[in-house]
Formats: C-alpha cells, sequence, structure tokens
C-alpha cells in the first residue's frame, strides 16, 4: 500500500500530475473541435512547426513559449497565404510548410550553441519541470479554457457548419483565427507534458473518444476532458513503476481508452454495429417471410 | 576554401551517405508526385511515424529493421483503414488516433528496453553511420518500388485522378489503394534512415508540392521532382557534413528552399505570374 502511495511524496510528481491534468483537460476540450473540423493535420503542423521558434527565441532571450507560438502560427498563416494563391492541395501545402519549418530549426539548433536538450522538446519533460512551469502551465490553460468556454457555441457552429455561421452573421474570420491561436497556445502549454511529436495525439485522441460515445456536444466535450485527464494522471503515475517515457505512458492510456469505447460504445461501438446490422437483418427476413405467407 | 569545401568526399562514409541518400530522395519523389495529387500527405506522415515500434521491436529480436518497419506500417494502415469503415469518425481523426498511439508504443518499448536501439537514429535518421547490412535493404527497397512505380504508374495515375474513371477501364481501385500504401510504407521505411521518422514526410511530398507548380504534364512532373529529389538529397547529405550530421533537416531545408523558389517564380502557376496576370486582367477592364 505504502509502496503505491510513494509518488505522491515526490513534490516533483505532485507537480507533474497536476499539470498533466491541466494540460489533459485544455488539450481535451480543443480535441472536441478539432475532431469535428477535421483538423488533425493542422495539429499536427503547427506542433511540428513550433520548433524553429523556440531556438529563435532561445538565441534572442525571449520566452520560449513566445517563439514557439510565433512560428506556430505563422505556419498556420503561411498555409493559408499558399494554399489561396496556388493550385496546390492544402494538405500538401501544410505537408511542406510544417517540414520546411521542422527541419530548419533543427538546422538552427545545430549552429546555435544552447543548454536546450532537443530530447526534452520532442518528447516532453514532465517529471523535470523547472519552478515556474507549474505556475505558467495553470495560467495559459485557464485563460485558453476561459476564451473557448465563452465562445464555445460561435465555435461550435463554425466547426459544424461555417457557411451557415457566415449567414447568422457570425465574424467567421476572427473565429478561424481564434481557433487557431488557441491550437498554438495550446500545443505551446503541452510541449512541456508530452512534446512536439505526441501533443497531437492529445488534441485528437479525447475527441474522437467522446464523439464515440455521444451524441450530444456538452456530454461529448465532457466524456473527453474526463479520459484525458484520467490518462493523464494515469500515465504520470505509471512512468513512476515502470520507468518509462511519461508521454508515451500518457498516450498509450487514451490509446486504451479510444480501443475500449471503439469496441464497446453504445451506439457508435463495433459491437453495437454487429447488432445492428443483425437486428436489420432479422427485420428484413420476418418482412420477407410474412410477404411471402400474405 | 575549396581544400574545405572538397573535405567532405575525401571520406568514405561521406561518399556513401551522399550516393544513398540520393537514391532514397530520387525513389520519395517519384511517389510524392502521387501522394501529391491523392492529398495523401497526413497518411505519408503517419505511416512514417507507425513504423516505429516496428523498428524497436525488430532491433531487439535481431530481425532486419525494414522487415519489422515494413509492417508496423502496413498494420497501422490496416487499423486506420478498417476504424474508417466501421464508425463515424472523420479519416484525418482516425489517422490521427492510430498513429500516435503506434508512435508512442514505439517511444515506450525504447524507454522501457534500451537496447542498442538508438531513439535519435530513428527520428532524426542516422546516414552518416549507415551500416552495410542497412545499405542493403534500402538497395533492395528502392529497387522494387522503382520497379513496380515504372511499370504501375499508368494505372497509378488514373487512379489518383479519378479512382471512379479507373474503375470503369476495368483496374481495380482497392488493389491500386493497397499497391499505393504499401509503396508508401516501403519507401517511409528507407527514407527512415536518411531523414528519419520526423522528416519522412517531406520527402514524400516536397518534390511532388515543387514540380506541380512547374508543368503541367505528369510525365514532366515525375522528372522535375525526381530531378529535384536526388539533387537535393545529395547536396543536403553534403552539407550536413558541416552541421554537425543533422543530415535531414540540411535536405529537407534545402528542398522547402527550392519549392520557396518555384512558388514565387514558377512561370504558370507561381506568385509573380498570378499577380501579373491579376494586373493585365485589370488593365484590360479599364481600358
Amino acid at each position: 500500500m505504502s509502496r503505491l502511495l510513494e509518488p505522491f511524496q515526490f513534490p516533483f510528481m505532485v507537480d507533474a500530475m497536476l499539470v498533466g491534468v491541466a494540460v489533459g483537460a485544455v488539450c481535451a476540450v480543443l480535441s472536441c473541435y478539432l475532431v469535428l473540423k477535421g483538423w488533425s493535420l493542422m495539429g499536427d503542423a503547427i506542433s511540428h512547426a513550433v520548433l524553429p521558434g523556440i531556438v529563435v527565441a532561445y538565441a534572442l532571450g525571449v520566452p520560449l513559449a513566445l517563439g514557439a507560438f510565433g512560428s506556430g502560427l505563422l505556419c498556420a498563416v503561411l498555409t493559408g497565404y499558399i494554399k489561396a494563391n496556388t493550385r496546390v492541395k492544402e494538405d500538401t501545402v501544410m505537408g511542406v510548410v510544417f517540414t520546411g519549418l521542422f527541419a530548419f530549426g533543427l538546422v538552427l539548433f545545430t549552429k546555435i550553441r544552447s543548454d536546450l536538450h532537443l530530447d526534452h522538446i520532442l518528447f516532453g519533460n514532465i517529471l523535470g519541470l523547472a519552478p515556474g512551469d507549474l505556475r505558467d502551465t495553470l495560467v495559459v490553460s485557464g485563460l485558453t479554457l476561459a476564451i473557448v468556454l465563452v465562445r464555445r457555441r460561435d465555435l461550435l457552429l463554425f466547426c459544424f457548419d461555417p457557411a451557415q455561421a457566415r449567414t447568422v452573421g457570425l465574424p467567421t474570420t476572427f473565429l478561424y483565427y481564434l481557433l487557431l491561436s488557441l491550437l498554438a497556445m495550446t500545443i505551446v502549454v503541452s510541449l512541456k507534458a508530452v512534446g512536439i511529436i505526441l501533443v497531437i495525439a492529445m488534441l485528437v485522441t479525447p475527441g474522437c473518444i467522446g464523439y464515440l460515445l455521444s451524441d450530444r456536444f456538452g456530454r461529448m466535450m465532457a466524456i473527453a476532458v474526463a479520459a484525458a485527464v484520467g490518462s493523464s494522471l494515469g500515465g504520470v503515475y505509471l512512468s513512476f513503476f515502470i520507468d518509462a517515457s511519461t508521454g508515451a505512458c500518457i498516450v498509450l492510456l487514451q490509446a486504451a481508452v479510444f480501443l475500449v469505447a471503439l469496441v464497446w460504445a453504445p451506439k457508435h461501438g463495433l459491437l453495437a454495429g454487429r447488432r445492428q446490422r443483425r437486428l436489420a437483418r432479422d427485420a428484413n427476413a420476418a418482412a420477407a417471410a410474412a410477404e411471402r405467407r400474405g | 576554401m575549396i581544400e574545405t569545401l572538397l573535405t567532405p568526399l575525401h571520406y568514405d562514409y561521406m561518399l556513401k551517405a551522399i550516393g544513398v541518400s540520393a537514391l532514397i530522395g530520387g525513389v520519395c519523389a517519384f511517389l510524392s508526385c502521387f501522394v501529391t495529387l491523392k492529398g495523401w500527405s497526413l497518411m505519408g506522415d503517419a505511416l512514417s511515424h507507425s513504423v516505429v515500434p516496428g523498428v524497436a521491436v525488430a532491433y531487439y529480436l535481431g530481425w532486419p529493421f525494414a522487415a519489422g518497419a515494413f509492417f508496423a506500417g502496413l498494420l497501422a494502415a490496416v487499423g486506420m483503414g478498417f476504424v474508417k469503415t466501421k464508425t463515424r469518425l472523420r479519416e484525418d481523426a482516425v489517422i490521427g488516433v492510430v498513429f500516435t498511439a503506434f508512435f508512442a508504443l514505439g517511444l515506450f518499448l525504447i524507454s522501457v528496453y534500451p537496447s542498442e536501439v538508438d531513439l535519435r537514429s530513428i527520428i532524426f535518421g542516422n546516414i552518416l553511420g549507415i551500416s552495410g547490412g542497412d545499405i542493403v535493404q534500402v538497395l533492395v527497397i528502392s529497387g522494387v518500388t522503382l520497379l513496380i512505380l515504372g511499370l504501375k504508374w499508368r494505372d497509378l495515375l488514373l487512379f489518383c485522378f479519378d479512382p471512379n474513371q479507373a474503375r470503369a477501364l476495368g483496374l481495380n481501385p482497392a488493389a491500386l489503394h493497397l499497391l499505393l500504401l504499401v509503396l508508401l510504407s516501403a519507401t517511409a521505411v528507407a527514407a527512415l534512415q536518411t531523414v528519419g521518422a520526423c522528416l519522412v514526410v517531406a520527402m514524400l511530398v516536397t518534390p511532388g508540392a515543387t514540380a506541380y507548380l512547374l508543368t503541367d504534364r505528369f510525365g514532366r512532373m515525375i522528372g522535375l521532382a525526381v530531378a529535384m529529389g536526388v539533387g537535393t538529397s545529395a547536396v543536403g547529405a553534403y552539407a550536413s557534413y558541416f552541421f554537425d550530421g543533422s543530415t535531414g533537416g540540411c535536405i529537407v531545408t534545402l528542398q522547402s528552399a527550392l519549392f520557396v523558389v518555384a512558388l514565387v517564380f514558377a512561370r504558370k502557376h507561381g506568385l509573380l505570374a498570378a499577380r501579373a496576370r491579376r494586373r493585365a486582367a485589370i488593365a484590360e477592364v479599364r481600358a
């Protein structure tokens, strides 16, 4: 028993769990919008594109988060500009832009002598948070959550049906950039927990879990947040015992929850789908039999 | 000055790296023409991340890395296809869930069983330290991929442009879809050695996108893409001698630079051309 409670005696573990909960919750809320909008690749692109921003910010002595946010947004804006002005498809443009920025970041990284750890940027370092990290994470996550909650209906309509949103007089361009900025902010906050490469899991998987389990957006969001927060806590806790990469543990737990939802979701799961097909077949057979008799 | 510039060429491992990179760059560029037409960038990114657990397991069991990687990539592709057909989730979300799960599994395995698998060489490639056995694997993959592409490129082209038309002409779109997935996995595995999991997608997208800006004919597009893929990979590998071995970063930065040049100056589809056309149209209206 005392062995199981051991992680809680270490301040760094408690900090890690708090950060995990904050990051998990804010990513989960945003993931509901991304999943509906089909922006998975956008999340992936922005998360990779923050790398050169971090390196440049380090070289200039600016807060790293600011640089990361800037280059993440730059990626999104460049993508939009190139797509609007050429005939190249959006997904291709995104692939070109984000890999270009990421590669440029890598080259810069080798040329600038720094005490930045590339591994920490790529895979997160939640067990080794610096003193101010917890406060920063809580403030930025709280801010992001507040903005989303205030504009949640507008964002929802924008994601479901942009044409309708424009018709009812919503500022769709503003909402587009709002969602992009929220996404970039969330990614920057999450870097410490899971790193550049796995942020995208935090931004897609919880939303998918919620979408499989519910037809109502409010409930979908609640489920997503619960799944993400649970996985973050469980992942940090587990990694203490098996000495594995914390980010990987969090993401694998989320994937496990997704699998469970995929199979057993009451209405949209695999088993439910099979049952529905069987019922439909039986009904058809019964109808056919009745017709033959009648 | 010239002496410094020639130094990399004195080393055997540099020559090997330049040659192998050029080959992989060419093969990826060939395939990138289809990937950009089909809109499969996310798929390329996903497959290149999904191969990581396969590499870890293969090293652990002493198998050829390519076998494990290829298997993991295909498993991920099949898993995505399955989940997508069985649920109401959007394709991009399904791809996101599956590939991150695979990548996390790979990261987990490597962190729990730290063997000689070097995470960095998987993420960023390690062409400068490529072993003889790995070179053979890359050569075989590239040869087979090139052969298949050479024989089947017309069918694949039709499939990418218009699957319905392809079916009407008696081709089997499902088989072509699978073939393209297999080729994508295979090249992702080969490119893993040069640029690493994070940047494979650049090799599989950027040359095709650049060529698409420069020409309207598919045959010429393939030629241009392959030429750029080979050129940037060779020069990038050479330049990485001066950049602490960040070969992937150099190659992809060069490819992106070419894309930017094409984007601005392409004769018909570039930004300057578009602006000139707009201006001419305005002048005409005024007149």
